[in-house]
């Protein structure tokens, strides 16, 4: 570990990323010097960020992690054999918190990341990952800018006027969210380092189970992790080269004037919101009757109606076959029904795919599953005992949060001696729609099946803001009880701030808390989310089959579903 | 009565034939506590009947109206204004996500207000349906009570009608106050400021509480200017310090002038408007002067003292835990007995009263997590102990987890104000014992962790559940390392603001 010795220099981050000058021995990687040079990226203030400190810290884990593994069943090398205790691939949520929290426990351990781009490739990517370049982030910074032109609308009901109908720039609005999206990279990046993860740029490519390799030099490690993330994946259809996914939509160079938008999932119905509230034409093309598969059924109905209320034109069971750019530049969209024209944009927001292709993992025996999907067990492990798997790359949950779980369960299994399960169980999740959706545990339908007896709650109302406004808007609530148990299986709701408003019912429904608990909650009022504690009659009953103590109502109740 | 009677409460102890009464239940007061406990108690099969008096949104001995404080002259027409008022902000903020938003901007009160009461009305009628679908009997004038079992109601024409009634509930609120200085009548309550006929362009406020703020906030939205004066170094007391704070500086930040530690002392008229007069020597003209000082419950005209109910100090009438008088056959609910002045509060006691009366089921109201708001811009929203409370409270070391951070949307609007969370945990249980939030959705974001806490959850619980990404609200199951430890029966823990 002595010997080990790393030499950087570092120029200026801002724009390329630095190379790294990496001196290797027997495919042990060697320091010459012991400090990295960093430019800040936001100011030109140079910052010496020295790796002096760790290295006594890494020597003392790594006798701390070596105990450690003395006592699990992880591996039988002493991690002074490796470069790394922890090699991570990709630095998005995954990656960077496993990353993080293998190095507060003590591991060395080093990230690789592609270089910067707000579209990924192959051969690009960027700290911070699809959440914080091409996802989460950049998408709800669009969601606010379109959610103003419905407040305008609504502030008409409360006594507000304008000379002229505020108009928007796209561009002022795209230079300030790439300003904020470089912002962003920069903590990320600086969140790393003050961990004592030591970042490499640069394409990884698993050699061996305890080698990766990055433009052409090697690292040895005795765990890998792989926490590359997924990307949009446009089929392949004549035209689809005129298609843009969802990337391409977050970086636009102008705003589209009419936009089609195939598929009907939540990145579907999301961008249908955002290009909507910014004034452009938008039809979302969709295999099914319904948005939203998955999603609770009366919650899809409710969404369509509240979009197309919005103006959004939803052309159901419509399949796109063919793209054709006609002579004025336009796009035009053949479907199994007809031809829709006069697009500027054709979006395509029909799934993502884990990014497993050319890392090398089938050479080295790591199971896939038929999509491309790291297959893991419990514990984020792979076929391969020394190379495991976090986030999108897996297709478990794939959300930011479930990322960040994953990582630091993973880290806390490998250099925490405390072997941890991340537990997919009641994980909650919203839709940045407009109007939102935020829901945590079963649909009705799943509910249905796992427990047979169910006592379903909802609520369908006019919130106090819509009836000044005059606008249709109404918002949908939904509670889904196991008969019984009492407890509160699945909670659903559509309207204004539902993702805010589902965090802490999701604790709630985390912690297996009854219908009577909610009702025992005394209300915020005015509020919309007090209706959740104020459901006092249930909408209807649903029971398997006909039990002794059943009366007339309930199975009146239950036939009228 | 159509329908048997079902047991009464093992409180009732006259057990006469109903047939002696004209009614089971005889309610002064159609608000929020009055309207839900005679709803109720009908369901339960008793035979109801409310007083109410005639309908106008300012309040006063003889007029009130069906819907009470909480939608006439409270929450539904505050909310209403806090709505309006937040579209000035959102314009501004509208600008740095390229919107151009054209520099002259109209903002009308008069037709605010008129929409506001249009929606009252509604409201009204809503209410004044609920209680004869429910088959109550809706009286109206004012109600008092002539008798154990009786109450008198004078009607608009100023006749007066008796009638008898196996119980009586008072429900009747309270109203705003003002303070007792020289020129007081120049200024006014909320009441008055949920109707005026102008927009105020100079708004002098005085009082720290809930009313105070919400107001500071709705005029400044809309454009006034705003001097907001109250007697403590901070506003809201009562609510954890740190987050009163975080209160004053959002205030301020906003644009409102903070007067802490000052009194009004005189009000008098000038050409400009109403010259106020500060314990400081300072001298204000504003075209508005808000009293925000208190509340005071109902109960002066209800002959009570003379039946023999008593009453408080401050007026309140004083109640058992299942809100009966010291007279068997009188109950109070709601804000008239002072004890936490909340609509759902007042709903809450309507329901116990009902069920313990003529349901059969004796229930108290139970006033542990309760969770609150206020709406100023942004709003604060907290349920269980403060910092304060929770080390005074405690027997060992309590865990402050707090986090202050930029909401994203201010990251693109430049808007600087920061939302702060704050959990307070027991050490040794690892039980959430309060959270705070001051910042955008609060009171949205607050009700579903109101059911944790009330549920006892501990901190483990909270962590375990899952962000939802990226909203502010996942702060509070992603807080992993406290702020600081306080041991019990410390000094006033120092902030860290």
């Amino acid at each position: 570990m002595a010997a080990t010795r790393v030499m950087a220099s570092a120029g200026n981050a801002v724009s390329t990323p630095q190379s790294l000058n990496l001196c290797f021995k027997n495919g042990r990687l060697l320091t010459q010097k012991k400090r990295l040079f960093f430019v800040n990226n936001n100011s030109s203030k140079k910052l010496m960020l020295s790796v002096v400190h760790s290295f006594p810290c890494a020597h003392r884990s790594c006798r701390f992690t070596t105990t450690v593994r003395a006592e699990s069943t992880n591996g039988s090398e002493p991690s002074a054999n490796y470069d790394f205790d922890l090699f991570t691939i990709g630095a998005g949520s995954g990656g960077v918190r496993a990353s993080r929290f293998a190095a507060n426990f003590g591991a060395k351990v080093a990230v690789c990341e592609l270089p910067f781009a707000t579209v990924s490739s192959d051969s690009a990517g960027g700290v911070g990952g699809t959440c914080v370049l091409r996802g989460c982030v950049p998408k709800k910074l669009l969601v606010y800018a379109s959610k103003f032109s419905h407040e305008f609308e609504e502030s008409g009901g409360f006594g507000w006027s304008y000379d002229a109908e505020p108009k928007h720039d796209w561009s002022t609005l795209i230079a300030n969210k790439n300003a904020e999206l470089q912002r962003l990279v920069g903590i990320y990046k600086n969140i790393l380092k003050n961990s004592g993860a030591m970042l490499l740029e640069g394409r990884g490519k698993i050699v061996d189970p305890h080698t990766v390799d990055i433009n052409g030099k090697l690292y040895s490690a005795k765990n890998i992790l792989i926490a590359v993330g997924g990307r949009p994946f446009i089929p392949d259809i004549p035209g689809s080269e005129y298609a843009i996914d969802s990337d391409a939509a977050l970086d636009l160079p102008s705003k589209p004037k009419k936009i089609a938008i195939v598929g009907g999932g939540y990145i579907a119905v999301e961008f249908a919101g955002i290009f909507n509230g910014l004034k452009s034409g938008v039809h979302v093309f969709i295999r099914q009757k319904k948005l939203l598969r998955g999603f609770d059924e009366e919650v899809r109905d409710f969404l369509g109606e509240q979009m197309s209320l919005r103006g959004i034109n939803i052309h159901s069971e419509e399949t796109p076959q063919a793209i054709v750019k006609s002579s004025d530049g336009l796009l035009s969209l053949k479907t199994n029904k007809g031809t829709v024209d006069g697009f500027t944009h054709v979006m395509f927001a029909t799934g993502r795919k884990p990014n497993t292709k050319n890392l090398g993992l089938e050479a080295v025996g790591v199971n896939l599953s038929i999509n491309g999907a790291i297959e893991v067990d419990e514990f984020s492990r792979t076929s391969v005992p020394s190379i495991w798997a976090v986030g999108d790359v897996t297709d478990r949950i794939n959300l930011t949060p479930v990322a960040l779980m994953e990582g630091g369960a993973l880290a806390k299994t490998l250099f925490a001696n405390e072997p941890t399960k991340p537990d997919h169980s009641a994980v909650p999740c919203a839709v940045f729609s407009q109007p939102p959706i935020g829901q945590v545990g079963l649909t009705e339908d799943q509910a249905v099946k796992e427990y047979g007896d169910i006592d379903v709650y909802t609520s369908n109302f006019r919130p106090l803001k819509a009836t000044l406004s005059g606008l249709p808007d109404r918002v949908f609530m939904k509670l889904i009880v196991c008969a019984k148990t009492n407890k509160v299986i699945g909670l659903h709701m559509c309207g204004e701030e539902s993702a805010e408003i589902v965090q802490g019912f999701a604790i709630a429904v985390k912690a297996g808390l009854t219908k009577a608990d909610f009702d025992a909650t005394i209300g915020i009022h005015p509020t919309a989310a007090e209706e959740f504690v104020t459901m006092r009659t249930p909408t209807r009953k649903i029971r398997s089959a006909p039990s002794e103590g059943k009366s007339d109502s309930d199975a009146k109740a239950a036939a009228g579903v | 009565m159509a329908r048997k009677m079902l047991i009464d409460g093992e409180l009732d102890k006259a057990n006469e034939a109903e047939s002696h009464y004209d009614f089971d239940l005889f309610v002064i007061g159609a608000g929020s506590g009055g309207v839900r406990a005679s709803r109720f108690s009908a369901q339960n099969g008793a035979k109801v009947a409310i007083c109410e008096l005639p309908f106008h949104p300012i309040s006063s001995e003889v007029i009130g109206g069906v819907g009470g404080t909480c939608v006439i002259r409270g929450c539904v027409p505050k909310k209403i204004l806090v709505y309006g008022a937040s579209f000035g902000p959102e314009l501004e903020d509208a600008r740095n996500y390229g919107w151009d938003v054209n520099e002259k901007i109209d903002f009308n009160w008069k037709k605010l207000l008129q929409k506001k009461t249009e929606e009252i009305n509604r409201l009204n009628g809503i209410y004044k349906r609920l209680l004869s679908g429910a088959g109550v009997k809706l009286f109206e004038g004012e109600g008092r009570v002539i008798g154990p079992n009786e109450v008198e109601v004078i009607q608009l024409d100023g006749t007066k009608i008796s009638y008898s009634a196996k119980h009586i509930l008072i429900a009747t609120g309270s109203r705003a106050q003002r303070l007792p200085i020289p020129g007081q009548e120049l200024g006014i309550t909320s009441d008055e400021a949920l109707s005026l006929e102008e927009l105020p362009k100079h708004a002098v406020i005085l009082g720290g509480g809930y009313i105070a703020v919400e107001f500071a906030s709705i005029w400044r939205g809309m454009g006034a200017k705003v001097d907001l004066f109250y007697r403590k170094d901070l506003p809201l007391r009562g609510f954890d310090d740190e987050m009163r704070e975080v209160v004053a500086k959002n205030l301020e930040g906003r644009g409102i002038k903070l007067h802490p530690s000052t009194n009004l002392k005189e009000l008098s008229k000038t050409e400009g408007g109403v010259k106020v007069l500060t314990d400081h020597g300072e001298e204000i003209v504003a075209d508005v002067v808000l009293f925000a000082t208190g509340r005071t419950p109902n109960s002066k005209r209800l002959n009570l003292e003379a039946v023999g109910v008593e009453l408080d100090k401050a007026g309140a009438i004083k109640v058992n835990q299942y809100s009966q008088t010291n007279m068997p056959s009188i109950w109070a609910i709601g804000d008239v007995t002072n004890r936490m002045n909340l609509t759902p509060v007042a709903l809450m006691e309507g329901t116990c009263f009902a069920n313990t009366v003529f349901g059969g089921k004796p229930m108290a109201p139970d006033y542990s997590n309760i969770a609150c708001a206020v709406f100023c811009i942004p709003p604060l929203s907290v349920v269980g102990l403060s910092e304060q409370e929770a080390v005074e409270k405690a027997k060992g070391d309590i865990l402050i987890f707090t986090s202050t951070f930029n909401p994203m949307k201010n990251t693109i609007s430049g808007r600087q104000e920061k939302t702060m969370m704050k959990l307070v945990v027991d050490a040794e249980t690892d039980k959430v014992l309060g959270a705070s939030m001051c910042g955008p959705d609060a009171a949205e974001i607050m009700q579903g962790i109101a059911i944790a806490l009330k549920c006892g959850a501990t901190k483990a619980q909270f962590e375990s559940t899952v962000g939802i990404h990226p909203s502010a609200a996942e702060e509070f199951v992603t807080m992993r390392s406290a702020t600081r430890r306080v041991s019990a029966g410390t000094a006033k823990p120092r902030t860290n603001l």
